[in-house]
């Protein structure tokens, strides 16, 4: 049978022969139609019809403006510098987390201290950064600096390298600590050095790592509109913030949905790039048949002392950044009365209780809802074969490659009538988190999956199990640590997300973000840093307790490389 | 067995899925029913005045409000995506301008509140869209400390701001983004003519350290030293001022437009008359005493309540007169000639 009558056979018989796989795909492309594609069209229809006509006026009318032209070099600029910036930066504390001697505590406050930018609202690390770099900040006057001007590309530009680079840590360490030490143990053995071994063999195989975090990088900050709306100024248009601009400044609602849908372009290249380097290679590394592991080798010594200094620098800025919050928390007035107070604690507990557990309820429907749909689809994207799988997979990830304003936009317009009524509710908000940062448990899965070897599951089916029961007894079991990772970071986002947010809290749902974001507006920096320590405080904590299980699930599969499953994909 | 198990699991989702959309729907009936309050509002006025107006308003009346504060282009967005199934019965506080926008795109339901004749005609809508609740005058914010060590006195002319020593510490609004930039170029263009406005602000630009998103968002770096002076509502800079931050207030002698804080009832509310009886305690003698005895710092659209705080007596200050249809109808041609103008030299 040739090659392709054999699909198509394949294709008309999956009813027959796997019903759970067809039932499952057309339960998942419903919820696509209805929370993907239904807003999206509708968006579309209100951009490019005009009066009933198809119309393309909007679109030459918006590229006719040299400064949305600019807007769109703006971005691209941004995106490469910070994914350069932020992947160079995470092997950095890779290296230094997977590579040297550091004691172990010393290890865990690296990590612990990468994660803050993570957690917490983008734009209270915007502030502190103009607090301590802007005119007249702090730093500037402790170094004796005058006259740099952070409002611009270069504020941006370490605000969202700081915000990312943990990102990059992370998927750089999991590739780095499940390389095999074999390899190093043969080079050093057959005379290299030190250095050699590390640009001959420990760089080339963590290529995968720096590319899955590059394009993540650029992909976050692509998307990304809080940091340039606080750092960008004038003078460093980009589009995400053109176009949640046009439209609250100029109520272009077709204007500011034409700029972000420029957006999809850069998006699509990347995905399509992330696909052609990292979709074909293998990096199956467990196969049920691991052999004993010795240690790495050692880094060359000039490295070492390039890692301290960069590592310290940053966990030094880090901190300095998120003192700068917790002081301004915990004074009376900033920088006028510095006396000691938890009034602004009082505050927060006496008015923001509401906006808290809100946000709790919301973020954990969202997590639990977001990673069995990631489950589901990562699995079926990986593992099966069916007609148009390219474009599930894209089709999932759609709402997260749009600026976070337009999906809020798209939402309201499509769900504010009858039969589909979500406005105001709370449902409206889980389908937009759900819909948009399950693909941070979607990529986890899949990173997971690369690594499995598929003949487990083989074994599994020719052993008599029926495909079910293979996935819930071998793939599972196998994927949880994946699965907790990707939980772990939908958690995160549905906790500190702003921009689709905005446009979707309502007189019955407030969260704590757009608390922190509305005190800052209305010039209470101080209750601005007690909402966002609370904040931080929380996710630390269901953080914590997110490891803790992780951990947990992964010595009771006694699995051999534990830290692998640390992968994650924003 | 192992068909029992999908069934659960699919069975599982299902039921999941229906309670969001049951949840969803029955939130949706719940307000259509009820007769009279509680009302939902969008406030551009900042929350933690609207809370205590609010308050004060629910004892009167008994009728209570939710209300969620957004910015006034963000609540207008939504208005406008909501129009065909309104969420709120009410916008209250933000510029007259807003509404006016608002009014073209259908989302404002016509009412005459019951005192609407004590407001003077310039601070409610001709057709009855919206009524005043607030007037709003530009003023000059400077940071003493700044000021002293420079030698200067305090602005008391646009064109004192021109000065070189100024240069690379002037934080204001962004037009495209904020009513108080907007109302600053009304004033300009007052002033110096349309042209005379854009070639100032021109000039002015040498000067400026950053265009904020928000019209107070100068206020904290000014406050803080991080800037020097900016142009803001007397409201935001009576706010940081009452903080305890040393900071001069001044006024231009050219003049300033002023700001008119509106409210209405917005087009298919389900709340009616709830809503109406929100805009005629809007319009009554009530609101403006609430103002002033919680340190408000509005001027009270009713010229028949005093007003106690010195800062708000404007007998010294020149106000320009500005129509709200006028700049309603010139906004979007300013903000434009801004970003050509203005942002991109």
């Amino acid at each position: 049978m040739s090659d392709f009558t054999k699909k198509k056979t394949e294709r008309t018989l999956m009813i027959k022969k796997d019903p759970v796989l067809f039932s499952v795909l057309v339960a998942v492309w419903l919820s696509f139609a209805i929370f993907i594609f239904l807003p999206l069209v509708k968006l579309l229809l209100v951009t490019f019809f005009v009066d009933g006509k198809l119309s393309f006026a909007n679109l030459s009318n918006i590229l006719g403006r040299p400064y949305n032209v600019r807007a769109l070099y703006g971005s691209l600029i941004l995106a490469t510098a910070v994914s350069f910036a932020g992947t160079f930066l995470g092997y950095m504390f890779a290296l230094a987390v997977t590579r040297t001697s550091l004691p172990k505590p010393l290890k865990w406050l690296l990590s612990a201290v990468t994660i803050l930018p993570l957690i917490s609202p983008p734009f209270t690390s915007s502030i502190s950064l103009t607090l301590a770099l802007g005119p007249n900040g702090m730093l500037l006057k402790a170094f004796g600096i005058e006259n740099l001007n952070i409002y611009g590309f270069l504020g941006t530009w370490i605000s969202e390298t700081l915000t990312y680079f943990p990102v990059a840590f992370m998927v750089i360490t999991a590739i780095l600590s499940t390389m095999t030490a074999n390899l190093d143990d043969a080079a050093l053995s057959l005379g290299a050095s030190t250095r050699r071994m590390f640009r001959t063999i420990t760089i080339p195989l963590s290529y995968p790592g720096i590319g899955n975090s590059f394009l993540l990088l650029f992909g976050a900050s692509l998307a990304d509109f809080a940091t340039p709306l606080i750092l960008g100024g004038h003078t460093f248009p980009v589009l995400p913030t053109e176009a949640y601009l046009l439209i609250t400044g100029m109520f272009d609602i077709k204007g500011g949905s034409t700029l972000s849908f420029l957006l999809l372009v850069p998006a699509l290249v990347v995905f399509l790039i992330q696909r052609a380097l990292i979709g074909k290679k293998s990096y199956v590394s467990v196969t049920g048949k691991n052999g004993a592991r010795s240690d790495f080798a050692r880094l060359p010594k000039e490295l070492s002392v390039i890692i301290t200094i960069v590592c310290t620098f940053v966990v030094a800025l880090i901190l300095y950044l998120y003192f700068i919050i917790l002081w301004g928390s915990l004074v009376k007035v900033w920088s006028v009365n510095n006396s000691f107070t938890l009034d602004h604690y009082r505050y927060v507990f006496a008015h923001g209780k509401k906006a808290i557990t809100d946000t709790l309820t919301i973020a954990l429907y969202s997590t639990v809802l977001g990673s069995l749909l990631a489950v589901v689809i990562g699995y079926v994207s990986q593992r099966k074969k069916f007609f148009g799988q390219r474009f599930f997979e894209f089709s999932s990830m759609l709402n997260y490659a749009l600026p976070g304003t337009v999906v809020g936009i798209a939402y309201i317009i499509a769900f504010n009538e009858r039969p589909i009524l979500l406005t105001g509710t709370m449902s409206i908000l889980v389908a937009a988190y759900v819909f948009r940062y399950y693909a941070t448990g979607i990529r986890s899965v899949i990173a997971s999956l690369q690594q499995i070897d598929p003949a487990l599951e083989e074994a599994s089916l020719s052993l008599g199990a029926g495909s079910v029961r293979t996935f819930t007894h071998v793939t599972i079991p196998l994927i949880i640590p994946a699965v907790l990772a990707g939980m772990r970071y939908i958690f995160i986002h549905c906790m500190t997300a702003i921009s689709a947010t905005i446009f979707l809290v309502s007189v019955r749902w407030t969260l704590l973000t757009t608390r922190i974001l509305e005190s800052m507006t209305e010039l209470q920096f101080s209750q601005a840093s007690a909402f966002s320590i609370v904040l931080i405080i929380i996710v630390f904590a269901a953080d914590a307790l997110m490891l803790f299980l992780l951990r947990l699930s992964t010595s009771k599969f006694n699995r051999p490389q534990e830290t692998s499953y640390a992968i994650v994909s924003a | 067995m192992k068909k029992l198990r999908i069934a659960g699991l699919m069975l599982l989702c299902l039921l999941v899925v229906s309670q969001l959309f049951a949840a969803g729907a029955q939130e949706a009936v719940a307000t259509e029913e009820v007769p009279k309050g509680p009302i939902s509002v969008y406030s551009i006025m900042p929350e933690k005045y609207a809370t205590k107006i609010f308050a004060a308003f629910t004892a009167d009346t008994g009728i209570k409000v939710n209300f969620v504060r957004l910015s006034s282009g963000e609540a207008l967005a939504r208005l406008i995506a909501e129009k065909n199934n309104p969420q709120v019965d009410a916008l209250w506080g933000g510029p007259a301008d807003t509404y006016e926008a608002g009014i073209k795109e259908g989302i404002f339901e016509v009412y005459v509140p019951k005192q609407a004749d004590k407001v003077p005609a310039n601070f409610r809508s001709k057709d009855g869209y919206w009524t005043g609740i607030g007037i709003i005058p530009l003023t000059f914010l400077s940071n003493a400390k700044f000021l002293k060590e420079k030698g200067l006195n305090p602005p008391t002319s646009w064109n004192d701001l021109l000065n070189p020593a100024y240069k690379g510490t002037l934080q204001m609004a962004d037009a495209r983004t904020s009513g108080t930039a907007t109302e600053r170029i009304y004033s300009l263009v007052k002033i110096f003519g349309e042209d005379g406005a854009f070639a100032y602000q021109k000039q002015l630009h040498q000067n400026i350290q950053l265009y904020t998103k928000g019209g107070a968002g100068g206020a904290m770096p000014i406050a803080t030293g991080q800037a020097a002076s900016g142009v803001f509502y007397i409201v935001d800079a009576l706010d940081i001022q009452q903080q305890g931050y040393d900071l001069v207030i001044s006024y231009p002698v050219e003049g300033v437009t002023y700001g008119v804080e509106a409210s209405g009832i917005i087009k298919g509310t389900k709340n009616l008359a709830a809503a109406k009886v929100l805009m005629d305690w809007a319009s009554s003698s009530r609101l403006g005493e609430v103002m002033v005895a919680e340190m408000i710092n509005y001027i009270p659209t009713r010229p028949d309540v005093k007003v106690t705080n010195p800062a708000l007596d404007m007998s010294k200050v020149k106000l320009i007169e500005a129509d709200t249809a006028w700049k309603g109808e010139k906004r979007a041609a300013y903000v434009q000639r801004f970003i050509d103008d203005v942002i991109q030299q």
